[in-house]
């Protein structure tokens, strides 16, 4: 633990004295945050939905109501036949059917629940997810207030406040998602195969230092620069950008932990597989690009080509980017997104047994 | 006194090339002792055996009374080592990088006196890659000898030094030497080791073809009726350089 410490400490200084290593891992990810959120870069307006009440009674009234009062939505009353034929000229984002057995009310043993069916433009997919969060989440304050008789009416305001979709609020969890990625894979791959290249890795070895323990040291060093770069993009969203995290720091910080350990195995995999430098951009670039643009950092994620959403859904950087997003933008606790945990941490598994048959020390 | 380094009939092949073809030898304390030889002769795959850094075929090795082969971790304890084209961890003072290595025998040591030990006390701030070749020969020293080694190995330590440099770091590992640190070196300078050493192995093709004191190799060689083609010059060209340039050491 001792030996762990002490070599962290110096690990750590020497990376702080990296300008270059400095400058990737907080200036391009606050220019990013900053660019693409002044310019709304990735705005999308508002969403506009058409709903087709077949239901007429008071709860799909009340449903109507709410959404009508949602600031982010443009909602228009039509037929489905209208409305569909609106969606393929795409000139709406979604329809709403309300279906004819709409009601809200605690569900009895035995009954259907009652089903929205949902449409939405393929062309306006980022559009379309922002709707259907939304959507979800009115349903669910809905039947929340009436599971424990709560007054509806207290509840439809809170709803309208709490659905306040900017799109620096969608951008910020991917923001910091994308930046775990960089940084882990990265500051990793590079710095060990220069190591290796260099032969600091072999002088290394020839003490006797306990692999783990420098392992360890390595490993604490990311994990320290990752939370510094968590906390000044954190802090700029807050300060420059007025961004709410709705779920709170601690389950963030905890979900983006386990992102970093996840990429830093991979950025360890890399590093043993590689043997010079120059091998390290074109593999980490032909891991981290398609996750740059297919994982939802700047977009939804459903902005990839329906025909590979089946794999890009279940992208590390997917799977980070929707927890985080899930707890800053939804308010989501750590078990409400325990499916992308289990899921990162599959992923982790993974790369720390890709890692543990690539890297080996004494080949150096 | 046994050997310090005792070698036995130790093999080690790379596919189809032979590296090293058994070879036996041993090493007296407190003797600087070298190996000689052209490149691709076998030193660095025999001495990075010896320093537990790579595994042998066959026979046998012990340093400082422990098996090579059994305990690795145990010989690197008690050996000091300079490795041929290593480097340091980047960005860290010259004081910083003796830390760093005493932290990997998880070892406190002065790092300053030992900066001084080998005439780096000035530099002890400065940054590692900032210093001279000579320098860095130097503080590479200085981070072998964190854990008072019985056994020093240095690969090459004077390739790509200036003669002046070259002299300075003769007169540290003398130095070393003197403070009761066997020594054993490769270089494929005859001059270094006709200079320094008190034994010699010279390997060829991964044999050792010859292991004696370098003036008894010289004199065998007259024995057998050897003459230098032409008269030997009474001075070289190294010479005039020393002369015109001095013996001090430069430091930029």
């Amino acid at each position: 633990m001792r030996q762990t410490v002490r070599l962290f400490g110096l690990l750590l200084r020497g990376y702080v004295r990296d300008r270059t290593a400095l400058f990737f891992s907080l200036v391009v990810p606050l220019m990013l945050m900053v660019i693409f959120g002044y310019l709304n870069l990735g705005d999308f307006g508002r969403v506009s939905v058409a709903i087709d009440d077949q239901a007429k009674n008071q709860s799909s009234k009340q449903l109507v109501d709410i959404l009508k009062g949602i600031n982010t939505l443009v909602v228009t009353e039509q037929t489905t036949d209208d409305a569909l034929n609106h969606l393929k000229r795409t000139e709406l984002d979604m329809l709403v059917v309300i279906p004819s057995d709409f009601v809200i009310a605690p569900a009895r043993p035995g009954q259907a629940v009652p089903q929205l069916i949902v449409y939405g433009d393929d062309a306006r997919p980022q559009q379309v997810a922002v709707g259907r969060q939304i959507i979800a989440q009115v349903i669910d304050r809905l039947s929340f207030a009436v599971t424990q008789t709560a007054p509806v009416i207290a509840v439809k305001d809170e709803t309208v406040q709490g659905v306040r979709l900017r799109y620096v609020d969608f951008l910020v969890p991917g923001i910091l998602g994308v930046n775990i990625m960089q940084l882990a894979i990265f500051s990793v791959a590079f710095a060990l195969v220069a190591d290796k290249q260099r032969g600091v890795l072999r002088r290394i070895m020839a003490t006797p230092v306990r692999v783990t323990n420098l392992l360890a040291a390595h490993v604490m060093t990311r994990l320290v620069i990752a939370a510094g770069q968590v906390a000044v993009l954190l802090l700029v969203a807050l300060v420059l950008f007025n961004v709410t995290i709705v779920g709170g720091l601690i389950p963030l910080v905890v979900v983006a932990l386990i992102g970093t350990i996840l990429f830093l195995t991979i950025g360890f995999a890399l590093a043993g597989w590689a043997t010079s430098e120059n091998q390290v951009p074109a593999i980490a670039q032909l891991i981290t690009l398609p996750q740059f643009f297919f994982s939802g950092v700047f977009f939804s994620k459903n902005a990839a080509p329906e025909l590979i959403r089946p794999v890009t859904n279940i992208l590390p950087l997917t799977l980070l980017n929707d927890a985080l997003r899930e707890i800053s933008v939804q308010g989501a606790t750590i078990w409400d997104v325990r499916t992308q945990i289990l899921g990162l941490l599959i992923w982790t598994l993974a790369g720390f047994i890709l890692a543990v048959r690539l890297f080996r020390f004494e080949k150096f | 006194m046994p050997p310090i380094v005792q070698v036995n009939d130790l093999r080690k092949r790379y596919g189809d090339i032979e590296a090293v073809r058994g070879i036996s030898f041993f090493v007296e304390p407190g003797e600087v002792f070298g190996l000689l030889g052209p490149n691709g002769a076998g030193k660095t795959t025999t001495v990075e055996i010896l320093e537990g850094l790579r595994r042998a075929d066959g026979g046998s090795a012990t340093v400082a009374g422990v098996d090579v082969f059994r305990d690795p971790s145990g010989v690197k304890r008690r050996i000091g080592v300079q490795l041929q084209a290593s480097a340091f961890p980047d960005h860290l003072t010259a004081r910083e990088t003796v830390r760093f290595f005493a932290a990997c025998y998880d070892l406190v040591v002065d790092e300053l006196a030992l900066l001084r030990s080998v005439d780096l006390g000035e530099r002890a701030n400065q940054p590692q890659d900032k210093l001279s070749g000579g320098q860095r020969q130097r503080l590479s020293i200085a981070t072998a000898l964190v854990n008072q080694p019985q056994v020093l190995f240095l690969d090459e330590p004077t390739t790509g030094l200036d003669p002046q440099a070259r002299r300075n770091l003769w007169d540290l590992i003398r130095d070393i030497q003197g403070r009761g640190t066997t020594v054993f070196l490769t270089t494929h300078y005859l001059d270094e080791a006709e200079i320094l050493c008190d034994r010699v192995a010279i390997m060829e093709q991964g044999n050792i073809v010859a292991l004696n004191p370098p003036r008894k190799l010289i004199d065998d060689l007259l024995a057998r009726g050897f003459t230098k083609p032409v008269l030997q010059q009474k001075a070289n060209l190294e010479d005039v350089f020393l002369d015109l340039t001095g013996h001090e050491l430069r430091e930029p």
